[in-house]
C-alpha cells in the first residue's frame, strides 16, 4: 500500500540517511580495516542518493538540476580513487602487524 | 542565448582567460607528469628527480609571481574573477596563498634533500605525492564551487594519507596512515553529505550563487529549512575541522605525526593547514557574503561576446588587451543590473544571521582547540608528539581570525578583509616558524636517532648555534615580542577587539576569545619554554652514543635561513603586512 | 488484484520499484552492518549498490546509475575484494565488535538517523511529490547533456528560466581535467604503499 504514494525527494532523503547512518555505525564498530572502508563506501553513497533526488526533475520542479548527476559522478570517481590508496595502506598495515584488526593499532596512543 | 553562444563563452573563458591564471597549477601538473616521464628511460633513471622537482616548483613560483601582484603598488594588479566559469575564484588572496604553498613545495623539496628522507628510490613517487597534495591545496584555497571544495579536499588528503605512511617498514608508520586514511575517510563522507543537503536546499552548488539564494531566502526562511542549513553547515565544519585538526576532530593529529616522519610533518603542519585556513575564509564567505562584483561576470562577460559574435573568438587582441579592465566592466554592468534587485534589506544584511551563527560556531571551536592544544602538549615527552599538539593550538589562533572577519563583514568590510590578512601575516610567519622547527628536528634525528626531548639534554654544548636556532623558533611560536611569533599573534588579536569595537561592543563572544588567547599564549610559554631548558641547563646524559653534527654545513644554512625571518622580521615588517592587505583587497569590497 | 488491473497509474509501478530497491538498498546495507564475516560484508555491499543504482535510474538519472553499476560494483568493490582476498585468514574472516562498542556505536548513529530523518522532511518543496504533467519525455534525455557539460558547455543553462540559479551553472571542464591528475597521482601513491622496499633503508630513520 505504501507503494500508492507517490515518491519525492524526501523518501529518497530517507534511504540516503539510512545509507548514511550505517555506513558511520560501520566505520564506528567494525574491527576489521576493510570493513571500515565498507562503511566509508555507504556513507559517500548514502551523499550520493542526495544528490540523484535533488537534481531529479522527475522528484520536483524546481531541482539542482544537472549539477546533482554531475557531482555525483564526480563522487563515485574520488570515492575510486580514495579506496585505492587505503586498501593499499590496510594491505601496508596487513604487512607490518600481520593483522588488519583496527584495534591492535596501538602503538601510538590515541 | 543558444547553444552557439555558449561554446563561444566557454571557448573565450578557458583560452583567454582562465589558463594564463592558471600557470602555476598547470606547472605543477606537468613537473607530476615529467617525474614519471623520466623514470621511464634508462638514462632517465640516472637522474636524481629533486632537481626536476626545484625546477617545477620554481617555475611554479615564477608563474604565480606575488611579488607583481601583490604589495602596494603591485606591477599587475589583480582584480577578482571567477575563471573556469565559475569553478574557481582568481583574486588577490589566491594569489598569495598560492604563492605561500607553491613556496612551501619548494622549501620542502630542499628540505627533503637536505635531511636524506625520502631516499632517492622512494623519492619519485613522494615528490609526486607531494607536489599532487600541493595541487589539491591550491584549488583548496581558490575553490568556488562546492564540488571543488570537496574534490580539491580529497586531492590534498588522499596523497597525504600515503605520504603518512611514506616509512613502508616501521610499524608505527603504517599505523599513522592507517589511522589517518580511515578518519579522513570518514570526515569526507560527513562533508559531503551536509554539502548534499545545502545544494540541494539551495539548489545550486555555485558559492556566489548559493550567497545570492541565501540572501534572497533568510529573512523569510521556515525553521524548517533553516534547520536543514545548519545541520549541513555543521556537517561541512566536519570535514573543515578535520582538515584543520580543530577539536574535537583532532585525535588523528598527534598519532599520525609521532608515527610519520618529521618532513611529513612540516607538509601537514603547514601547507595543509594553511590550505584548510584559506578554505575555511572561502566558505565563510560563501555562506555569509555575497562576493563583491561576482556573480555574473562571466556572464557579462558572454553577452558581450554574444553581441560581437564569433569574431570575439577569433579577435584575439580584445581580450588580450587588459583583463583586468574588462572585468572593470564587467563588474560595471553587474552593479547596473543589480539595482532593482534589492528589495529588502541589501542582500549583506540578509546573511547577518548565517554570518553570526557561524562566526559563533567558529570563535567557540577556535577557543577550544587552542586551549586543548596548549594543556595536552605540556605532557608530552616525544618532541613530535608535542609539536603535534603545538599546531593544533596554533590552528586555533589562526581560525580566530575568521569570526572576527564575519563579525565585521557587514558594516566595516573594509576592517573585516583587515580581519583575514591578519590570518595572511600570521600564515606567513608559520611557514618559517614551524619548517624550522622540524627541520631542526630532522636533523637531529639523523645525528643522534631518537626524537624523545630527553634526550636533546645539554645539546647546547655540542651543537649551540642549532640549539640557539631552535630556541629562538620556538620563543617566536609563543610569540615574546621582538621575534616574529609576537606580529602575527597581535595582529590576530587586534583583530578580535576590532570586531568588538565594530559590533558596537555586543560581539561579547570576541572578547573571551581574546582572552582565552591571551591566556593561551601564558599556558604556551611553559612547554616551549621546557625544551629550550632541557637543551641548554640539563647536563648531558652520560649514556650517549657519539654523534657527529657539522654546523657548518647546508643544513646548517637551511636553518639559519629558516630562522631569519623569524629573527629579523619586526624590522621589516610592513612588507609583509603590505603584502597581506593586498591579498585580502576584494573579498568582500569591489575595487 | 489492483496489481493485474490494465489502467493501473505509471506512478504506480514508480512507487513500487522504488519501495523494491529501497527495501534492498536499506536491507543489505544492515547486512553489512550486522554481518560479522567478511565475505558476506563485501557480498551485501554490493548487491546494496546495485539496487541503489536502481533508485538513481528511477530517479531519472540512467548515465550515473550506469556508472554506478560500472564504477563502484565493478570496479570499487572487485578491489576490495581482492583486500579481503589478500587478507583472508580464517582469524580475520570473522571478527566480532565487543558489545559494549555496539551499543554505543547504535545509540550515537540512532540518534544521527533521527536527526536526518526530520531533516529530511523538513522543507516543503521536497515533502512534496511532484504532480502529474509538466513532465516530458526530454527530462530524461540526460547523457548528452552531462557529456557536454563535461566538456565546459552547460546546455541545460538554456532552459533555466530563473537568471541568479542560470549564472551559477557553471562547466566542468576544470574538475573533469585535474579529476585526470588526481587519479594519476593516487595511482602512484597506492603503488608505493602496496609493494615492499626492495632493500633496506640506509637513510637515518628512526627504527
Amino acid at each position: 500500500m505504501i507503494a500508492l504514494v507517490s515518491v519525492s525527494v524526501s523518501h529518497y532523503l530517507v534511504v540516503g540517511a539510512i545509507l548514511f547512518v550505517t555506513g558511520v555505525i560501520c566505520m564506528a564498530t567494525k574491527r576489521n580495516s576493510l570493513g571500515v572502508l565498507m562503511g566509508v563506501e555507504l556513507v559517500l553513497n548514502g551523499a550520493n542518493l542526495n544528490f540523484i533526488a535533488f537534481g531529479s526533475s522527475y522528484l520536483r520542479a524546481n531541482s539542482l538540476g544537472l549539477d546533482g548527476q554531475l557531482m555525483s559522478l564526480f563522487v563515485i570517481v574520488l570515492a575510486a580513487a580514495e579506496a585505492a590508496v587505503a586498501l593499499a595502506i590496510a594491505l601496508n598495515f596487513y604487512n607490518n602487524h600481520s593483522t588488519i584488526d583496527v584495534d591492535q593499532a596501538s602503538d601510538l596512543k590515541g | 542565448m543558444n547553444l552557439h553562444e555558449l561554446v563561444n563563452e566557454l571557448i573565450f573563458d578557458t583560452k583567454d582567460k582562465s589558463l594564463g591564471m592558471f600557470m602555476p597549477e598547470l606547472c605543477l601538473c606537468a613537473t607530476i607528469v615529467l617525474l614519471l616521464l623520466i623514470r621511464l628511460f634508462k638514462a632517465g633513471q640516472q637522474v636524481d628527480l629533486f632537481w626536476v622537482v626545484l625546477a617545477g616548483t620554481g617555475a611554479a613560483v615564477l608563474c604565480a609571481s606575488p611579488w607583481t601582484h601583490l604589495g602596494s603598488a603591485p606591477a599587475v594588479p589583480v582584480v577578482r574573477t571567477e575563471i573556469f566559469t565559475g569553478m574557481l575564484v582568481y583574486d588577490p588572496f589566491t594569489v598569495f596563498m598560492r604563492a605561500i604553498l607553491i613556496g612551501f613545495a619548494f622549501l620542502f623539496a630542499i628540505f627533503t634533500k637536505l635531511s636524506g628522507i625520502p631516499d632517492r628510490e622512494d623519492g619519485a613517487d613522494i615528490y609526486t605525492l607531494v607536489l599532487g597534495s600541493t595541487l589539491g591545496m591550491c584549488l583548496m584555497a581558490s575553490a568556488n564551487h562546492l564540488l571543488m571544495v570537496f574534490m580539491a579536499v580529497e586531492m590534498a588528503s588522499v596523497p597525504s594519507y600515503a605520504l603518512a605512511g611514506m616509512l613502508k617498514g616501521r610499524r608505527v608508520g603504517s599505523e599513522a596512515a592507517l589511522k589517518y586514511s580511515v578518519y579522513g575517510a570518514g570526515a569526507a563522507g560527513v562533508m559531503l553529505y551536509g554539502i548534499s543537503l545545502v545544494a540541494g536546499l539551495l539548489n545550486t552548488v555555485h558559492m556566489p550563487t548559493m550567497a545570492a539564494q541565501l540572501a534572497e531566502r533568510l529573512p523569510t526562511m521556515p525553521s524548517g529549512e533553516a534547520m536543514v542549513l545548519a545541520v549541513g553547515g555543521l556537517m561541512i565544519m566536519v570535514g573543515l575541522a578535520f582538515k584543520l585538526s580543530a577539536v574535537p576532530f583532532h585525535f588523528w593529529c598527534p598519532d599520525v605525526f609521532e608515527g610519520a616522519c618529521a618532513e611529513v610533518n612540516a607538509f601537514l603542519s603547514i601547507a595543509s593547514k594553511a590550505a584548510a585556513l584559506a578554505l575555511l575564509v572561502r566558505v565563510a564567505i560563501g555562506f555569509g557574503a555575497i562576493p563583491p562584483e561576482a556573480r555574473h561576470t562571466q556572464q557579462v562577460a558572454s553577452a558581450e561576446i554574444g553581441s560581437r559574435g564569433l569574431f570575439a573568438v577569433a579577435d584575439d587582441e580584445h581580450p588580450k588587451e587588459d583583463t583586468a579592465k574588462s572585468n572593470g566592466d564587467a563588474a560595471h554592468g553587474h552593479s547596473e543590473g543589480e539595482a532593482p534587485h534589492a528589495v529588502s534589506g541589501t542582500p549583506n544584511e540578509n546573511l547577518a544571521g548565517s554570518r553570526f551563527f557561524m562566526a559563533k560556531l567558529i570563535a567557540f571551536l577556535a577557543a577550544i582547540t587552542c586551549t586543548f592544544g596548549n594543556l595536552a602538549a605540556y605532557g608530552q615527552t616525544n618532541i613530535k608528539r608535542l609539536l603535534a599538539y603545538s599546531t593544533i593550538a596554533h590552528a586555533g589562533y589562526m581560525m580566530m581570525a575568521v569570526p572576527a572577519m564575519l563579525v565585521m563583514a557587514g558594516d566595516a568590510p573594509l576592517r573585516a578583509q583587515a580581519a583575514v590578512s591578519a590570518l595572511a601575516i600570521y600564515i606567513g610567519i608559520y611557514l618559517f616558524m614551524n619548517l624550522g622547527v622540524f627541520a631542526i628536528v630532522a636533523f637531529l634525528r639523523n645525528a643522534l636517532r631518537t626524537e624523545e626531548i630527553a634526550d636533546y639534554a645539554g645539546l647546547i654544548r655540542r651543537c649551540p648555534f642549532t640549539v640557539v636556532c631552535f630556541v629562538l623558533i620556538l620563543f617566536s611560536l609563543v610569540g615574546l615580542p621582538p621575534l616574529a611569533g609576537f606580529i602575527g599573534k597581535f595582529a590576530i588579536f587586534a583583530s578580535l577587539a576590532e570586531g568588538w569595537t565594530v559590533s558596537g561592543y555586543t560581539a561579547h563572544f570576541l572578547i573571551v576569545l581574546l582572552v582565552v588567547g591571551g591566556m593561551n599564549t601564558a599556558i604556551s610559554l611553559f612547554y616551549y619554554l621546557r625544551i629550550a631548558r632541557v637543551m641548554v641547563i640539563e647536563d648531558e646524559p652520560a649514556d650517549r652514543q657519539p654523534f657527529v653534527y657539522p654546523e657548518v654545513s647546508l643544513q646548517g644554512a637551511f636553518v639559519c635561513l629558516l630562522t631569519a625571518p623569524a629573527v629579523l622580521l619586526i624590522f621589516d615588517w610592513e612588507t609583509l603586512s603590505q603584502w597581506a592587505q593586498a591579498a585580502t583587497q576584494y573579498l568582500l569590497v569591489a575595487a | 488484484m489492483m496489481l493485474l488491473a490494465a489502467e493501473v497509474a505509471p506512478s504506480f509501478w514508480h512507487g513500487f520499484f522504488f519501495v523494491f530497491f529501497a527495501l534492498l538498498t536499506c536491507g543489505f546495507a544492515l547486512g553489512v552492518l550486522f554481518s560479522n564475516n567478511i565475505v558476506r560484508m563485501a557480498f551485501y555491499l554490493v548487491l546494496s549498490l546495485g539496487a541503489s543504482a536502481g533508485l538513481f535510474f528511477l530517479a531519472g538519472a540512467e548515465f550515473v546509475g550506469a556508472m554506478q553499476l560500472m564504477i563502484y560494483v565493478g570496479g570499487t568493490l572487485v578491489l576490495l575484494i581482492f583486500g579481503v582476498m589478500l587478507t583472508a585468514q580464517s582469524r580475520f574472516i570473522s571478527m566480532k565488535t565487543p558489545s559494549g562498542e555496539w551499543v554505543l556505536g547504535v545509540a550515537v548513529g540512532g540518534c544521527l538517523l533521527l536527526l536526518l530523518l526530520s531533516v529530511a522532511f523538513q522543507v516543503k518543496d521536497w515533502r512534496t511529490p511532484r504532480g502529474k504533467g509538466g513532465l516530458s519525455l526530454e527530462d530524461s534525455k540526460t547523457s548528452s547533456q552531462i557529456g557536454m557539460a563535461f566538456t565546459g558547455v552547460r546546455v541545460d543553462k538554456l532552459d533555466q528560466k530563473n537568471e541568479q540559479l542560470a549564472g551559477g551553472m557553471s562547466g566542468y571542464l576544470l574538475p573533469f581535467v585535474i579529476v585526470s591528475v588526481h587519479l594519476l597521482v593516487v595511482l602512484v601513491g597506492a603503488a608505493y604503499m602496496a609493494r615492499t622496499k626492495r632493500r633496506a633503508t640506509a637513510t637515518g630513520a628512526v627504527g
